[in-house]
């Protein structure tokens, strides 16, 4: 081997312990880079992937779009009557809630989003979203309290990394996001979350550290407790499909309440309710 | 020298395209959700062809990708640091080094070999790193999933390395029959 060649390697050896070396906040930075640089290509694959997607399914009749038309016609008053109902129905409850001394609680703003990537690796279970810090959306770098990223049916996961107009998101499938989470209908908390590696689709969650006499049945809810201030308290992570005595404690096997799946459509909540 | 310059460029893009697509491809169900890596085809067809100084470039622009998209913090600390694939692909890409003078005498197969090794020992590095990481919370686990995901991309990945090089030995040869035939 030549001299220059070893040379040449040991400078690679370098700039390689050089990264090793770099804090947590440069090698964000580095991340954001590249994503924003890969950003417009996958926007794009994914706007072709989904117009052949749609290729197929987008021929319809006059009649099937006229029934279509009446049946969203219908379900928009529906959401419009059930809203005007909640909105009385949080005027009240903040009007009690002031008489009873307690913080106003604040509205969640939610901000829509669409899924356009997902992660190719085997290992972890991210998902790319194409909003940015420009919506508003927070990877709690700075303030410590990353957003949460929810459908209509439950929990999705958190922001993780966030750029201009795109963000990445952790799901709740991945053995790096911890839920705190309580049973629905029983004293019962622990911690949910992912597996490290599962097949298909639409992984199960665990819910460890529950109390080992814990009396869980199969279909009882799993919700968000809220604490450590991450997620909010009271989103729907899940049902409980068993439940199993270990050693120390108790351990519940959680089917998700969102099919990872299909999911396509999410919402990032980008101001929580204050803590009571 | 310029050539080969050239050669390196084209590599680069085709790594960061390979790194765009990799992600629209879904993971394949039927082998335990394994995913499809293409990647480390092209790095192989690289090391296995291009001088040792352009060999270490693309395994430094291919490790810091990998690293940088693989990227996972826990608490205020990265999961698997950036750099560590940079090393890996230096030692992979010297291997390659080394088999290089058969590659240009007409060993087809061995880039296809290596890139399986590639695929293989990125895979296998990931996941024991992650697991030495999340010991003290999740144990070791070790099943046929894992065993599936770390062995399948690495079998998809020496497949596409043999038709990668069939192709270009195709359009080579259709171009050397063109040229025979013009100056004949």
């Amino acid at each position: 081997m030549r001299k220059v060649n070893i040379l040449l390697a040991v400078i690679v050896v370098l700039v390689a312990v050089f990264f090793m070396l770099l804090s947590t906040g440069a090698v964000k930075g580095l991340q954001s880079g590249l994503l924003s640089l890969m950003a417009p290509f996958l926007k794009t694959g994914s706007a072709v992937q989904q117009g052949l997607g749609a290729m197929g399914k987008g021929f319809k009749s006059l009649d099937e779009l006229e029934a279509d038309n009446r049946r969203l016609s219908t379900e928009n008053k529906e959401l419009r009557a059930m809203n005007q109902i909640l909105r009385d129905l949080e005027t009240e409850n903040n009007r009690l809630r002031a008489a009873l001394d307690y913080r106003e609680r604040s509205v969640f703003r939610l901000v829509p989003a669409q899924i356009f990537s997902r992660d190719a690796s085997s290992w972890w279970n991210t998902v790319m979203i194409n909003r940015g810090f420009e919506d508003g959306i927070d990877d709690g770098l700075g303030s410590g309290v990353p957003n949460t990223v929810i459908t209509d049916k439950g929990l999705v996961g958190k922001i993780m990394n966030v750029q201009k107009n795109t963000a990445t998101v952790l799901l709740i499938t991945d053995e790096n996001c911890r839920v705190g989470a309580y049973v629905e209908g029983s004293r019962s908390k622990g911690i949910v979350s992912g597996m490290r590696v599962q097949e298909g689709g639409n992984p199960e969650l665990q819910m460890n550290f529950l109390d080992k006499n814990a009396d869980l049945q199969p279909g009882q809810k799993v919700y968000t407790q809220g604490v450590g201030a991450v997620f909010p308290p009271g989103l729907l992570i899940g049902t409980v499909k068993s439940f199993q005595q270990r050693e120390l404690d108790g351990q519940a096997i959680i089917t998700p309440e969102v099919d990872f799946a299909t999911l396509a459509d999410v919402f990032v909540i980008v101001s929580q309710p204050q803590q009571q | 020298m310029i050539r080969d310059a050239i050669k390196t460029v084209a590599l680069a893009v085709g790594i960061f395209a390979a790194f765009v697509l990799q992600m629209f491809i879904p993971p394949m169900d039927f082998a335990a959700g394994s995913r499809v890596m293409l990647v480390p085809v092209l790095f192989c067809a690289g090391a296995c062809t291009l001088p040792y100084p352009l060999m270490l470039a693309l395994a430094v622009l291919t490790g810091l990708m990998t690293d940088l998209l693989s990227l996972q913090l826990v608490g205020d600390s990265v999961e698997i640091s950036v750099g560590w694939s940079i090393l890996l692909l230096v030692a992979l890409g010297s291997i390659c080094q080394g088999v290089r003078p058969l590659v240009l005498r007409g060993q087809w197969w061995l880039p296809a070999l290596m890139s399986a090794l590639t695929t293989l020992s990125i895979l296998l590095s990931q996941y024991l790193a992650i697991t030495m990481r999340r010991f003290d919370t999740g144990g070791f686990v070790w099943n046929e999933t894992v065993t599936a995901r770390i062995l399948v991309p690495a079998l998809v990945a020496m497949v596409l390395s043999l038709w990668l090089h069939m192709i270009i030995a195709f359009v080579t040869w259709r171009r050397q029959e063109r040229r025979l035939l013009r100056d004949f």
